[in-house]
């Protein structure tokens, strides 16, 4: 694993032999823990386009519940081959309420062997967490997991 | 009556898991034989919604998710579900949903945690409609089998009645039916102004199993086959285990295990608690005890006062230019305060009951957020969340070191996992409650107020310096580096607005510095120290100007008239501007907090220059609406016993990187017969939903300090705990 800078930095470069296991920590500090909704849905077309995101494949592992959002235990495992021909080419995790919607890029290619990966998270509050796959062939394949963040004691909602 | 045709309920009991002694927990079920979207308790009585359960003779189950520790909030919030199911009160009784089972239905109770005085005034909503849903599936079952319209009926006190024909029936005979009933989507709430039972000071819920014994604390449970531990963590906080020498006590009877939890504790198993305690105390361990071992009380004291005239600081709230208004001031008026460490000290200390088998892991925890503790337990057996479950129990205090921090619970799970199918209660020493915290954070305030030629305030800088309770706890709900919550009671808007909008130029900013010592969230949080800074700075600047201290806040509230109102309530109430009884003096204060107005007048007396005694305290709260004044009143009582022990006698000091006070000899809270009177004035003026629980805790000492103040010629003490001083409430 390499740390890359600026936009990279958050994306991960699966590479040969294996499946990368990434800590990520760029995303900004939330604003407050009722975060307005970002705008996941305009990131999410935005890699899509016009394509329709196909539901299977995909499993997304999340807690159902933390204590808190610091580092979340994240994993995704896409159930297709990894040949030169046919492949998931990437793996995306967008958030709902996160300050950034684009959490983590992982690129793999036919070498890693097979399409898993894990990692650890910083989720701000309780929400919707998206994986999508790209194939090879283009498609996107996706799943979602909703996650309760339980919040502190005595300040769930702070002074502006 | 008439006779509605009814299912037949199976007294079958369907017990899930294994329920907790004085915990009656019922799980809801889908089962055949009652019709597929029916859900029942352990008892086989359907749920007609998942918030009240209603058995054939009437009984009504209100599922309450927030967890009660004395606070009342079981018997507010059956109250709130109570008025709109117009259920008879009488055979109200509350259960805790199970957490697991909250997951299972998609958080069909929403939040449990129970902090923030957030309890009643975050759900009231969402609650009243689960009363209000269930009473009109109910009317409309008695209306179908009537088939007559709904519209045509009403319900009260658990009767449903058709007013045309004056036929009637008892919820617990159409409960059955009313279960089956579509639930309405359109769910109007009563106006406030027809509420019968929100508002009304009725008896609490849970009295009678307080008193006669029946209720079970989670340090007093017993599970059959049950073991006992005790632990002790690294003193220093940062600190791990480096070694430990289990073979010096492994022999001793009644010793089962002993071993490591995490990094950073050692815990004994032996089958009384009292045997794992002396083995644990005969235990050799080392510990590593990190970077932060030479920290102290006055080291950290000495980097929060040089923070005081730091360049950089976070502005919480600012209007015009102070800086330049102080430049400006005919006259500067200035002073420096410091606030210490302090313990949440409940008398329960933490402790944690926990059971693990490959297959489950059961939690019986007292917790003021039940989701916490069950997400603590998912992480600490590594076991998904079906083979999880938490029985929550009533708290034998919480004061927020139960909510946002589960250390407990998890090193409960982790000691529980060396021991597969046997039950095993952690329990902490009083001293291991004292010595792990997460304590009132430590502060310093320099504030500097400025006047023109004719006494007239123009400008303030209020300079906190010190920790951050968010750093240390949720890094991911501060603002660009800053604490918002830093500036409780003194934000630019919001549940925590400053009253003293109306004072021209302004700035309130924190110079962050973190030690090492855990915070935490202490019952009022930062209005604690934040109120005594500026309310007794407030009555410095008054006496500086040689004005009224009421006559002074009113000027400088007058944007400010809620804040103001309550302020008015208690001057009006204790008599101020009228003699008080000899050699008795008052003082003021007042703040808005978690949503809700509040002051306070204290009354007096200071013999031979250290006896303080406080003879009265008038408080006035507006909370929008309250649900229950009665228990309002108590919990402004109880809160001023918090209160002010924390002002006269508790502080956490640090030696060694450690916490000095380990038991209530030297953390005392305050006794009997140092209590003053209290009288509360429960003022709602409605539009808005207050706390009740925090708020008052602060008005107490800044109220008790000014009218010291005025005892003692103008004397001010700026540090506390006063005991430092030499100074004893008697």
């Amino acid at each position: 694993m390499r740390l890359l800078k600026g936009k990279a930095r958050r994306r991960f470069l699966a590479a040969a032999g294996g499946w990368a296991a990434a800590a990520l920590a760029s995303s900004a500090r939330a604003q407050m823990t009722r975060t307005p909704l970002n705008n996941m849905p305009d990131v999410i077309r935005k890699l899509v386009g016009s394509k329709t995101i196909n539901k299977g494949k995909v499993k997304l592992d999340l807690p159902p519940l933390v204590e808190n959002g610091h580092l979340v235990p994240l994993a995704v495992r896409v159930d297709h081959p990894m040949t030169e021909t046919d492949h998931v080419k990437a793996i995306h995790i967008f958030t709902e309420r996160n300050p950034l919607p684009e959490m983590i890029t992982f690129r793999l290619g036919p070498r890693a062997g097979r399409a898993s990966v894990a990692t650890r998270v910083r989720l701000a509050d309780t929400q919707n967490v998206t994986a999508i796959a790209e194939l090879s062939d283009g498609s996107f394949w996706s799943d979602s997991a909703f996650l309760i963040v339980t919040l502190a004691a005595c300040l769930e909602e702070l002074p502006a | 009556m008439d006779m509605i045709e009814m299912p037949k309920v199976s007294r079958r009991s369907f017990v899930i898991g294994s329920a907790a002694a004085g915990t009656g927990l019922a799980i809801g079920l889908k089962l055949p034989p009652f019709g597929p979207d029916v859900v029942r308790a352990q008892d086989g009585s359907p749920e007609v919604t998942h918030w009240v359960v209603i058995r054939p003779d009437d009984t009504v189950v209100i599922r309450i998710a927030r967890s009660e520790m004395g606070q009342g909030t079981l018997t507010g919030l059956a109250q709130m579900v109570t008025e709109e199911l117009e259920c008879d009160w009488s055979k109200v009784t509350t259960e805790y949903p199970t957490p697991g089972e909250s997951v299972k239905r998609k958080r069909a109770w929403g939040s449990y945690s129970t902090g923030g005085s957030r309890g009643i005034r975050e759900s009231h909503e969402y609650v009243r409609k689960g009363g209000a849903t269930a009473r009109m599936m109910l009317v409309q079952a008695a209306a179908d089998a009537w088939k007559v319209p709904a519209a045509e009926c009403s319900a009260a006190n658990s009767v449903i009645t058709h007013t045309p024909s004056g036929r009637k029936v008892n919820y617990g005979k159409v409960a059955e039916a009313a279960a089956r009933v579509t639930p309405p989507k359109d769910v109007p709430l009563k106006d406030p102004k027809d509420w019968k039972i929100i508002g009304k000071p009725v008896k609490r819920l849970d009295t009678l199993d307080k008193v006669t014994g029946k209720q079970v604390y989670g340090f007093d449970l017993k599970l059959p086959g049950m073991l006992n531990a005790a632990i002790m963590e690294c003193p220093v906080f940062g600190g791990k285990v480096k070694s430990f020498d289990a073979a010096k006590v492994s022999g001793r009877k009644g010793v089962k295990k002993v071993l490591q939890v995490g990094d950073s504790a050692v815990a004994v198993v032996a089958d009384t608690w009292w045997q794992a305690k002396t083995a644990l105390d005969a235990l050799p361990i080392v510990w590593d005890e990190g970077p932060n071992a030479k920290v102290s009380s006055a080291s950290i004291a000495e980097i929060n006062k040089a923070a005081l005239d730091a360049d950089q600081a976070f502005v919480g709230n600012d209007a015009g230019d102070a800086k330049g208004a102080l430049a400006g001031a005919a006259k500067k008026i200035e002073a420096v305060y410091a606030y210490p460490f302090q313990n949440h000290a409940p008398m329960e200390p933490m402790n944690a009951t926990a059971k693990y088998t490959a297959d489950k892991c059961e939690v019986w925890v007292p917790t003021q957020d039940g989701e916490a503790s069950f997400a603590a337990t998912l992480a600490a057996s590594g076991l998904p969340a079906d083979k999880c479950e938490v029985y929550k129990i009533h708290l034998g205090g919480g004061f927020g070191r139960r909510g946002a921090f589960q250390d407990y619970v998890r090193q409960a799970v982790l000691i529980a996992k060396e021991m597969p199918g046997v039950p095993v209660k952690l329990l902490w020493s009083r001293e291991e409650d004292m010595r792990q915290g997460r304590f009132h954070p430590v502060t310093q305030c320099k504030l500097v107020g400025g006047f023109d030629a004719n006494n007239n305030l123009t400008g303030l800088h209020m300079r906190i310096s010190g920790q951050s309770i968010l750093a240390a706890v949720r890094p991911e709900a501060m603002i660009k580096g800053m604490d918002p919550a830093t500036f409780q009671g003194l934000a630019r808007s919001g549940e925590f607005e400053f009253g003293y909008q109306a004072i021209p130029n302004y700035l309130i900013d924190h110079a962050m510095r973190n030690p090492h010592v855990p915070p935490g969230f202490w019952r009022g949080v930062n209005i604690n120290q934040n109120a005594i800074y500026i309310e007794c700075f407030v009555d410095e600047l008054a006496a500086a100007a040689g004005q009224d201290p009421l006559e002074f806040r009113r000027k400088l509230m007058a944007k400010n008239p809620k804040h103001l109102a309550v302020l008015n309530a208690v001057a009006e109430r204790a008599g101020w501007g009228k003699p008080a009884p000899k050699g008795v003096f008052r003082g003021l204060a007042q703040m808005k907090a978690f949503n809700s107005f509040v002051a306070a007048c204290a009354e007096v007396s200071v013999a031979g220059g250290n006896k303080v005694k406080v003879h009265r305290i008038v408080c006035a709260t507006d909370p929008g609406y309250a649900v229950n004044p009665a228990q309002i009143e108590r919990q402004i009582a109880g809160s001023f016993v918090y209160g002010l022990s924390a002002l006269f006698d508790q502080e956490c000091t640090v030696k060694n990187g450690r916490i000095v006070e380990e038991n209530f000899n030297t953390y005392p809270s305050m006794k009997l017969a140092q209590m003053p009177k209290v009288e509360s004035i429960v003022m709602p003026s409605g539009g808005f939903w207050g706390g009740v629980g925090e708020p008052t805790i602060c008005v107490a000492a800044p109220a008790v300090l000014n009218a010291m103040a005025a005892a003692m010629g103008g004397k001010r003490f700026r540090s506390f705990p006063l005991k430092n001083h030499g100074i004893t409430l008697v």
